[in-house]
C-alpha cells in the first residue's frame, strides 16, 4: 500500500489544520506517513497544499502521481489536476462546479498562462464541470460534495464556523475515500484538538456529518469501499514530528540551556517549540531543567548571545536560514578562533538572498563549510531523515563541547516543514569534553598540550581572557609569530582528532548492496527520496547502491574515497544547481563525479523524479534537472 | 591597591589617551565594590576602548565590532550572579552597534554600558564617529563633518535604559562614583565618557571641555512616578538641549522590572537555576526526564 494524497486551498484557510489531521489519522490507523507542506511567503489567499503519502514501511520522500486530490479552491483544481494517477479521485465542493477555471487573481500571470493554453491544448473547457467531465473520461473520478449543506444541516453549524469546518470536511471525505473508519478520524480530531474543546467539539460533529453522507455520494462510483488503508502492523509508541520539533526535542534531551533566534522562515518554528517545552518534567512532574529563549533583535545579536551564554557554561544554541546564517557568520569566526562550543541550526531554504523564503533548497552547503573569513575548525553535520536530525541535534551539543567548536547542524527546508513519524527518542548521556580540574593555579583557557582540546572553565569559576585577535594561552592579544603558529595549529589539528574518534555512522552511510556498480551520493532530505526508489531501481535489474554523506566538515575523505572510487558510475543527487557536494568529493577524493541529477524550483525531489532521473543517466543523459511539483 | 587590578598586560593606548583615566576608574571602581574577581567580567568591542579588558585583572571578553552588548546579554542572562559592564567606543556603539544598544534598552538587563566617546574612530586613523557635531572637521578628515551628532542620552531614553549618565575621562574621582552607581544599578545603564583623543580629536581637548561642560547641581536623576518620568524625561531634554554637556547622574529609574526579573516571570525554573548552573546530569545518568510528559503532544499512541 502506497497511499499519496494532496489537500489544497488558500493560504490561512485551515489547510495546515487539514493537512495535520490527515497526518494523525493515518499514523493513529498504524501507518507510517510522510508529509511535505508548501506554502507561499504571505499570510493569507494564496496557494498552499499538502502532499501527504502514507505506507506500511517506512518512508521518507513524496511520490507522484496521487491517488487523491481534496480542493478546498478551484486554484486548488487547477493546479493539481494533473498530479492525479490513473483511478485518481478528486473532491471538490459542489458548489465549484459552474466556476471558471482561470479567474485566479492569487495566481501568478505567467503561471495563469500556462493553464489557460495546457486547457485549450487539451480542449477540457473553462468551468470546473467540464474539467471534471475530462478527468472522468481519462479515468479519474471526481466527487463533488455539498460541504455546505452537511455542515449546516447534518452538524448544525452556522457562519462563521461553517468556514473554519470545511478543512475537516475535506479531510474527512479524504479519508474515508480512502477507506479509512469514521472512528479513527474522530480520534485523530480528539488527538489534535487535545486542548481545545470548543474546536473539538465542532471538529467531531463536522467529522461525522460528511461521513454520514459520505456513501450516498461515493458508494454509487465505488470510492471508499474497498478499504484502500488497511491498518498498519501493530507498533510501539511513536511520533509525529516536523523536522522543526525533532530539533527542539533533540536539543532539549542533549541539554540546550539557552536558545537564542531571530524570527526567519523555516527555522523560527523551532524554537516556538522549545519555549512551548521549557519545563523538562521528570518522573514525579518535577522540573529537572529549564532552558530559556531569547528573540534577538537580529541573527547577529543571537549568533553572540549563544555564544555569551556558552562560555558561562550554558549549552547554547541558535536556529535560521540562509539569510540569518549570513549575518552570523562573523560571529562564528569569532567562535571559532576563540574555540566556542555553539550549535547553529542551519535550515537551507531557496536563495540567493530572500530567494524563495518558504519553499526547499540544498544550496548552502558549500557555504556552511566555507563561511567566515580566515581558517577555522568546524563541525558541519547533515542529516537526512526526522529521526536523524532529532538524534543528531542531540549529537551536535555534545561535539560543539567534546571539540569547542562552532557546531552547524545543516538541514533544510524539506527537514524542516515535512512531518512524519519517528521512533520516540531515549535519553542518554550527556558528554561535556574536557573541564578544569579544582584549584588549578593560573589557569589558561587555551593551554598547550597534546591535546589540541584545553580544558574549559566557565566565566565566573577562573580569570580568562576571549579575544577575537589571535591570542596567547590566557587568551591575551598576541601577535608573536611563534605563538600564532602553535595557537593556529592547536585550532587545526582538531580536524584530525575528529575524523579519527567519530563513529562511520555520523560520517556517511551506505543503502543497498556493497557489490554496487552504480552509486547516488546524496545528502539531506533529498536521502529520503533516494531510499525509497532504491528497492524499485534494484528490482529492475540496477545495481545501485546510495551514498548519503553526513559530516560534510571536517570532510570524511576516507570512508567516502572507499564507496566513490570502486562504483562504475558516481551520480549526484541533490537540490541545487552545481551539484555542491558532488564538487566537493571531487576536491576531496579526486574521483570525478560526472553525472548530477539537481533540482532547483523549490520543491523536494521526489522518489519517482529520482527513478526516471536514474533511467535518463543510464539512457546517457550527464545531468537532468528535475521539474515537479507545484 | 589599584596595581592588583592590573592584568600585567602592557596597556598600549597612545601618551594622554583618555582611556588612561577609565582604565584607572574602572580599576578603582572595582576594587571598591568588593565583588571578588572570577564574578565580573568585562565585555568590549573593537576599538581602543576595546582593549581594556586585557589590561585589568578580572575575566574578559574582547567580542566583535559592535557586538559587545548581546555577548553580554547572553552572559549576564545565562549567570546572573555575574557583574557585566560593557566598554565600547562611540563609533562601535552607537555606529556599527547602534541596533544592539537600543534593544539593550527595551530588555533592561542588569548592564552598565560605559560609551568611550572620543569623536572619531582612533585606531584606522581618526574618521568622524556618529558623535561628531555637524560641520566640524577634525584633522584627519578631509572635510568637515556632514553628518549631525547622536546624543546618547537621549538616545537611553527613548530606549527605555534605566540609568543614564556622562562622566570625563580625566576627572577620575567622579568617573569612579558614576561608574560604582552604574554598576551597582539593578538596570539597563548608559555612561557616557567624554574622553579626549590627544592623536586624532583636536577639537575635544582638555581644553575644550574644560569650557563645554559642567556638574549637574540641583538634579534629581531619581524617577519618583509615572507622573515625575515624565517631568524627568522633559528635564533630562531641556539639559540635552544646552550648549554645553551635562556631566552627572542624570536618570535612575527604578521602576521597570530588570531583563532577569522579566525572564524569572516565564521560566519558572530561572530563579533557581538559571542557565549557566544547571546540572545536565544527576549522579552520572542522564536527568530522568520523562520524554512522554514533556512532549505528550507530539506521541502517537
Amino acid at each position: 500500500m502506497d497511499l499519496n494524497l494532496i489537500v489544497g486551498g488558500p493560504q490561512g484557510g485551515g489547510i495546515e489544520t487539514a493537512g495535520m489531521l490527515a497526518v494523525r489519522a493515518l499514523a493513529m490507523h498504524g501507518l507510517e506517513v510522510f508529509a511535505d507542506r508548501e506554502y507561499h511567503s504571505n499570510i493569507k489567499g494564496k496557494h498552499s497544499y499538502s502532499h501527504i503519502r502514507a505506507s506500511y514501511r517506512p518512508i521518507n520522500s513524496i511520490k507522484y502521481p496521487v491517488d487523491f486530490v481534496g480542493a478546498l479552491d478551484i486554484e486548488t483544481i487547477a493546479t493539481h489536476y494533473k498530479d492525479l494517477g490513473p483511478g485518481g479521485v478528486l473532491i471538490h465542493d459542489a458548489s465549484l462546479l459552474d466556476k471558471t477555471l482561470t479567474k485566479l487573481p492569487p495566481m501568478e500571470k505567467k503561471r495563469l498562462e500556462r493553464l489557460k493554453a495546457e486547457l485549450e491544448r487539451e480542449k477540457i473547457g473553462n468551468t470546473v464541470k467540464e474539467l471534471d467531465e475530462w478527468l472522468e473520461k481519462n479515468g479519474r473520478t471526481v466527487l463533488p460534495f455539498p460541504f455546505l449543506g452537511m455542515i449546516t444541516e447534518k452538524a448544525k453549524l452556522a457562519s462563521p464556523m461553517i468556514e473554519k469546518a470545511m478543512n475537516t470536511a475535506m479531510t474527512t471525505a479524504l479519508l474515508r475515500g480512502a477507506g479509512m473508519p469514521l472512528d479513527t478520524i474522530l480520534e485523530a480530531i480528539d488527538s489534535l484538538f487535545m486542548e481545545k474543546a470548543e474546536a473539538r467539539e465542532l471538529n467531531r460533529a463536522v467529522a461525522a456529518a460528511v461521513s454520514d453522507g459520505f456513501d450516498e455520494i461515493a458508494g454509487t462510483k465505488g470510492i471508499g469501499k474497498k478499504g484502500t488503508v488497511g491498518k498498519g502492523p501493530a507498533r510501539g509508541k511513536r511520533m509525529l514530528v516536523a523536522g522543526n520539533d525533532a530539533v527542539a526535542i533533540g536539543k532539549l534531551i542533549g541539554g540546550l540551556r539557552l536558545q537564542t533566534y531571530y524570527p526567519i522562515t523555516p527555522a523560527a518554528d523551532e524554537s516556538f517549540v522549545i519555549e512551548q517545552h521549557s519545563n523538562l518534567f521528570g518522573p514525579e512532574g518535577e522540573i529537572v531543567g529549564s532552558p530559556i529563549v531569547i528573540q534577538a533583535e537580529d541573527e547577529i545579536s543571537a549568533i553572540c548571545m549563544a555564544i555569551g551564554g556558552a562560555l558561562t557554561g550554558a549549552r547554547a544554541a541558535t536556529c535560521t536560514s540562509g539569510p540569518g546564517f549570513s549575518l552570523m557568520v562573523e560571529g562564528i569566526g569569532w567562535a571559532g578562533i576563540n574555540e566556542v562550543p555553539v550549535v547553529i541550526t542551519y535550515y537551507q531554504r531557496g536563495g540567493p538572498s530572500t530567494g524563495l523564503p518558504t519553499r526547499h533548497s540544498q544550496s548552502d552547503l558549500l557555504f556552511a563549510i566555507n563561511s567566515g573569513h580566515g581558517e577555522f575548525q568546524r563541525i558541519v553535520l547533515a542529516s537526512g531523515s526526522h529521526e536523524e536530525t532529532l538524534d543528531d541535534a542531540v549529537k551536535c551539543m555534545d561535539y560543539a563541547e567534546r571539540y569547542q567548536v562552532p557546531v552547524i547542524h545543516l538541514l533544510d527546508k524539506g527537514i524542516a516543514n515535512c512531518v512524519t513519524t519517528i521512533n520516540p527518542p531515549t535519553l542518554r548521556r550527556i558528554d561535556r569534553g574536557k573541564r578544569i580540574l579544582k584549584g588549578v593555579l593560573e589557569y589558561r583557557r587555551f593551554a598547550f598540550d597534546s591535546d589540541p582540546v584545553s580544558p574549559r572553565a566557565f566565566l565566573g569559576e577562573e580569570l580568562m581572557w576571549y579575544t577575537g585577535d589571535e591570542h596567547d594561552e590566557s587568551g591575551h592579544i598576541s601577535e608573536d609569530p611563534e605563538n600564532r603558529r602553535r595557537m593556529y595549529e592547536k585550532r587545526m589539528s582538531k580536524m584530525e582528532k575528529i575524523l579519527k574518534e567519530a563513529p562511520d555512522g555520523d560520517k556517511a552511510v551506505l543503502f543497498g548492496d556493497d557489490n554496487f556498480e552504480d552509486l547516488l551520493v546524496t545528502w539531506g532530505v533529498t536521502t529520503g527520496a533516494a531510499v525509497d526508489a532504491l528497492p524499485e531501481l534494484q528490482a529492475a535489474g540496477s545495481k545501485l547502491a546510495v551514498l548519503q554523506v553526513r559530516m560534510i566538515e571536517p570532510f570524511p575523505v576516507d570512508i567516502v574515497s572507499k564507496y566513490v572510487s570502486k562504483a562504475k558510475r558516481v551520480i549526484g543527487l541533490e537540490a541545487n544547481y552545481i551539484g555542491q557536494l558532488a564538487e566537493l568529493i571531487g576536491w576531496k577524493t579526486g574521483v570525478k563525479v560526472k553525472n548530477r541529477i539537481l533540482k532547483y524550483t523549490g520543491r523536494l525531489i521526489t522518489q519517482d523524479e529520482v527513478v526516471s532521473a536514474y533511467m535518463r543517466i543510464k539512457g546517457g543523459e550527464e545531468r537532468v534537472v528535475l521539474t515537479g511539483g507545484e | 591597591m589599584s596595581m592588583d587590578w592590573n592584568s600585567g598586560v602592557w596597556p598600549d593606548w597612545c601618551p594622554g589617551c583618555g582611556n588612561f583615566g577609565i582604565f584607572t576608574a574602572v580599576k578603582g571602581a572595582l576594587s571598591e565594590l568588593g565583588i571578588s574577581r572570577e564574578k565580573m567580567v568585562l565585555v568590549s568591542g573593537i576599538g581602543c576602548s576595546g582593549k581594556i579588558p586585557h589590561f585589568v585583572k578580572v575575566p574578559g571578553v574582547h567580542t566583535l565590532h559592535g557586538r559587545a552588548i548581546p555577548f553580554a546579554t547572553g552572559i549576564k542572562a545565562s549567570n546572573p550572579d555575574l557583574k557585566v559592564i560593557v566598554h565600547g567606543g562611540d563609533g562601535d556603539l552607537l555606529g556599527i552597534g547602534m541596533g544592539h544598544l537600543i534593544a539593550m534598552g527595551r530588555r533592561n538587563p542588569e548592564i552598565l554600558v560605559v560609551v568611550h566617546n572620543n569623536g572619531v574612530y582612533g585606531l584606522t586613523k581618526g574618521q568622524a564617529s556618529p558623535t561628531l557635531q555637524l560641520g566640524k572637521k577634525t584633522k584627519s578628515l578631509a572635510f568637515p563633518n556632514i553628518n549631525s551628532a547622536v546624543n546618547p542620552i537621549l538616545l537611553g531614553i527613548a530606549s527605555g535604559y534605566t540609568f543614564l549618565a556622562r562622566s570625563y575621562a580625566y576627572n577620575i574621582d567622579h568617573l569612579k562614583s558614576c561608574l560604582k552607581q552604574g554598576i551597582s544599578h539593578s538596570g539597563a545603564g548608559i555612561l557616557e565618557v567624554i574622553q579626549p583623543c590627544p592623536t586624532w580629536n583636536n577639537i575635544v581637548t582638555m581644553d575644550w571641555v574644560e569650557k563645554n561642560t559642567y556638574y549637574l547641581k540641583d538634579w534629581d536623576p531619581v524617577v519618583k512616578d509615572d507622573e515625575d518620568a515624565v517631568k524627568k524625561a522633559q528635564g533630562i531634554i531641556g539639559i540635552e538641549s544646552g550648549e554645553k554637556k551635562a556631566l552627572g547622574t542624570i536618570l535612575i529609574d527604578r521602576r521597570k522590572d530588570p531583563f532577569g526579573k522579566r525572564l524569572a516571570s516565564i521560566y519558572k525554573h530561572y530563579a533557581a537555576e538559571p542557565p549557566a548552573t544547571q546540572q545536565l546530569e544527576k549522579g552520572g545518568a542522564p536527568l530522568p526526564i520523562d520524554l512522554e510528559k514533556t512532549f505528550q503532544k507530539f506521541y502517537i499512541h
